[in-house]
């Protein structure tokens, strides 16, 4: 996601107009009209203030790549789209019946 | 309903008989990209014509649609009608419960803003034998899922990623 848009989507789940985030963030309108429409490139301290400012806190974290991932997606890839639609179709009818008998054993 | 087997295909075969302009979004979205998650919905985002809007009632209508919602399998009957989606705001959701599975209709998912910003980059896929249907990009639903924020788009990300990563030759 890029800069501009996670400050804008911060701002629209606080449900929060440009004038609204830049008051309760202490900076100018401008600022936030600029970093929104990818004009202005800021510190991760200014994101940083503008989503917290719009309530919600923002997180960067690091990871290894899972080594077997890439090669269930070869598998995957060698198949059509119309199998992969199947196959999917296979196993998500078998996690909601898991579910179900889930359900229906707590009701139990 | 709820004893109702989850039927994708039927799902998205009602709607492209019912000539809906629509957009796959969400995991099965990904699923047909090559992705290897487990996905129990269809997510779709309509045009929002008024035209299309009296296909998408008449598509839903066909599935027996209902609002999912908890405690109640068999989801909520509602006025599914096109004066019922043209009435809600725009980023609205609707999660809905049919005879062929959950299915959730959305407008404008997060971080995209509808049908039209989605359609530029979407791909013509056969999900089925002469089921042809337009798919959001890959890189498109990733974008939605990392402005969605939810957890089990949190947890997704790094897969699709990779696998972009993957198609593109990079991974």
């Amino acid at each position: 996601m890029s800069i501009s848009n996670i400050v804008r989507e911060a701002r629209r789940r606080a449900g929060l107009t440009q004038s609204e985030l830049a008051e309760r963030a202490g900076v100018p309108k401008s600022t936030v009209g600029r970093i929104e429409s990818g004009a202005r490139n800021p510190s991760t301290g200014m994101i940083e203030r503008l989503v917290r400012a719009s309530g919600l806190d923002i997180s960067v974290s690091l990871s290894e790549p899972d080594p077997g991932t890439d090669s269930m997606f070869e598998r995957t890839l060698r198949r059509s789209p119309a199998e992969r639609l199947a196959d999917a179709t296979r196993v998500a009818r078998f996690v909601l019946r898991g579910r179900r008998q889930v359900a229906t054993a707590s009701d139990g | 309903m709820a004893s109702m087997d989850f039927d994708p295909e039927r799902m998205l075969s009602a709607l492209t008989d019912a000539e809906l302009r629509y957009i796959l979004i969400g995991g099965m979205a990904a699923v047909l990209h090559g992705d290897v998650g487990v996905t129990v919905d269809i997510d779709i985002v309509p045009e929002r014509t008024d035209e299309n809007l009296e296909r998408l009632a008449a598509a839903l209508s066909g599935l027996d649609a209902r609002i999912r919602t908890e405690g109640e399998p068999d989801g909520l009957a509602f006025d599914c009608s096109a004066e019922f989606f043209r009435n809600l705001p725009p980023d609205s959701i609707v999660n809905m419960t049919t005879e062929a599975g959950d299915l959730d209709v959305a407008f404008c998912p997060s971080g995209t803003s509808g049908y039209a910003d989605l359609k530029r980059d979407a791909i013509d896929i056969e999900a089925a034998d002469r089921l042809h249907i337009l798919v959001a990009s890959l890189e498109d639903v990733i974008r939605s899922k990392e402005a969605a924020g939810r957890e089990k788009d949190r947890l997704a990300l790094p897969r699709l990623r990779r696998l972009l990563d993957h198609l593109s030759g990079a991974g």
